[in-house]
């Protein structure tokens, strides 16, 4: 075999290798995770007090809010791995914004299926124009555009910065469509039924608060897992495409 | 009360979802590399 | 600069004359939305006028993807994209010129449909007209921008015409809600002018803002 190729394939195994061995971090990662989702429906569930004018269905709420928080940083995250992937050309620039759209789509997908569902609960409608819950869905149509760009065919390179061109404009966008969809609703639709399922009510309670951040925390950490783990798998996917291409130009000759 | 049942149930659904897909992929890369390892042998 | 994008501009809108094709495919698409929309809402009856600022949105939309698909994928034939990038031209004036070749077209594709549209629907136009050219040209300006710069970017691949309104609509959003409230706003109770302004005011701000946008990244959509 050639020496290019005895090269690849010691990178290949090595970084297989490490990504068993150097495990402490995902290992920390996960742990704390799953003390941190425990640790939320404890509060979710036992410490925090009941509300008042919605009863128990409040509780979606706490999630609800969480994961929009996650999703909206995992789309941050890509816009600035994005920006970072069009000034230096790195790999794993593009491999991180990926990832973290990836689950960024995730979490909005939770998003946008708890809201239909506090929604029925609270207001016996399975949908409402207001204006967080349409950005999200907008929201998600981005991503999924990103997506889409990403699985393209073609080389890598150019899928990933016409994909990170995306990311940026995307991102941008996300603010003003929240500001034209808000105005839309408060001006043909004057938010009947209170505060919108996204505001926090008229006084949120300190126990709620502390149930809250627990949860945003929850969720940011499994974020981190998740997005750790999809970059160590992406990496190595990619390591093996290189070697089955280097592989493949071995046999040719 | 049902609802924040089927409300908690599809969020842990959703992320439970995803990780087996992270997982198909991660078996998936597995078997290519011992297949790889094999072609080597 | 602009003397080039002015010279891409005449290129395209020249090799479009010269068969008019794709003009003449948008405008009867645009006919055709007319039809269905006739078909779909009940043209006699008065509620129906409620809808038809949103038809005149929906039109332009989709005759501008037809049109926005064709300007690179034309690109695509003979490689002239290629030519086109190696030419001591900025990345910018290659997008100025193909949106102003764009942008004529859409509205040529307006001022043509948007007549036959209130004739068929008997809709009676009750003043503010200036107002509605203002918020169509501007509502078209920042929609056939970015449509301009998401078609270079998805004529990279092979499915372009389904990429591209993937890529369009989710983007083009807040123009088109802004716009449709605006047309709303005018054709109906022009009294309410001063919010039919700050929608307006709305669709400027996007409209700069990803003009701006596009011109800035369209060097990274457009590298060899």
């Amino acid at each position: 075999m050639s020496a290019n190729l005895e090269r690849e394939k010691a990178a290949l195994l090595a970084g297989q290798s490490a990504a068993e061995k150097a495990s402490l971090v995902p290992k920390i990662l996960f742990g704390t995770t799953v003390v941190s989702i425990l640790a939320s429906i404890y509060f979710i569930f036992i410490f925090s007090s009941i509300e008042k004018t919605m009863g128990v269905v409040q509780k979606i709420f706490y999630y609800h809010v969480a994961s929009a928080w996650c999703a909206f940083l995992a789309f941050f995250v890509t816009f600035i791995f994005s920006i970072l992937f069009l000034a230096k050309r790195k790999r794993i620039f593009d491999t991180y914004a990926y990832v973290s759209a990836e689950i960024g789509v995730v979490f909005t997908t939770i998003v946008l299926t708890t809201g239909p569902i506090w929604a029925k609960s609270s207001w016996n409608t399975w949908w409402a124009w207001e204006p967080r819950l349409t950005t999200t869905l907008i929201l998600w149509f981005i991503y999924m555009a990103y997506i889409m760009i990403r699985q393209m065919d073609g080389v890598w390179d150019k899928k990933a910065r016409l994909a990170s061109v995306f990311g940026i404009i995307g991102f941008i966008d996300v603010p003003i469509v929240f500001f034209a969809i808000r105005w839309w609703q408060s001006k043909f639709h004057p938010i009947v039924f209170g505060n919108g399922p996204s505001q926090k009510g008229g006084g949120i309670e300190p126990n709620m608060l502390v149930a809250l951040l627990v949860s945003i925390t929850a969720l940011t950490l499994l974020y981190s897992y998740l997005l750790q783990k999809g970059v160590t798998l992406e990496n190595m996917r990619i390591k093996v495409t290189q070697y089955k291409e280097k592989l493949r130009e071995d046999l040719e000759n | 009360m049902n609802f924040v049942y089927g409300a908690y149930s599809v969020i842990w659904l959703i992320i439970f979802g995803y990780m087996v897909i992270l997982g198909r992929r991660q078996n998936k890369l597995k078997k290519e590399i011992e297949f790889l390892k094999q072609l080597d042998r | 600069m602009i003397r080039s994008a002015l010279l891409i501009a005449k290129k395209d809108l020249y090799s479009e004359l010269k068969t008019k094709q794709v003009l003449a495919t948008m405008i009867i698409f645009a006919g055709l939305v007319i039809l269905v929309f006739s078909f779909a809402f009940d043209p006699a009856n008065n509620t129906t006028k409620a809808v038809i600022p949103g038809v005149i949105w929906v039109i332009i939309v989709f005759s501008g993807i037809l049109g926005l698909n064709r300007s690179f994928i034309s690109e695509q034939r003979n490689d002239t994209m290629q030519g086109l990038m190696i030419a001591p031209l900025d990345a910018s004036s290659i997008f100025l010129g193909k949106f102003l070749a764009n942008f004529s077209m859409i509205l040529v594709v307006e001022l043509v449909s948007l007549p036959f549209l209130f004739l068929l629907f008997d809709f009676k136009m009750y003043g503010g007209f200036g107002y509605l050219i203002l918020v169509l040209v501007i509502g078209s300006f920042g929609f056939i921008s970015i449509g301009t710069f998401l078609a270079a970017l998805a004529a990279n691949s092979k499915s372009s015409e389904m990429l591209l309104p993937l890529l369009l609509f989710p983007v083009t959003s807040p123009i088109l809600i802004g716009a449709v409230q605006a047309t709303k706003i005018i054709l109906t109770n022009i009294e309410k002018l001063s919010s039919a302004m700050a929608w307006i005011q709305l669709i400027s701000a996007y409209d700069v803002i990803f003009f701006v946008l596009c011109f800035i990244l369209i060097d990274y959509v457009l590298e060899v």
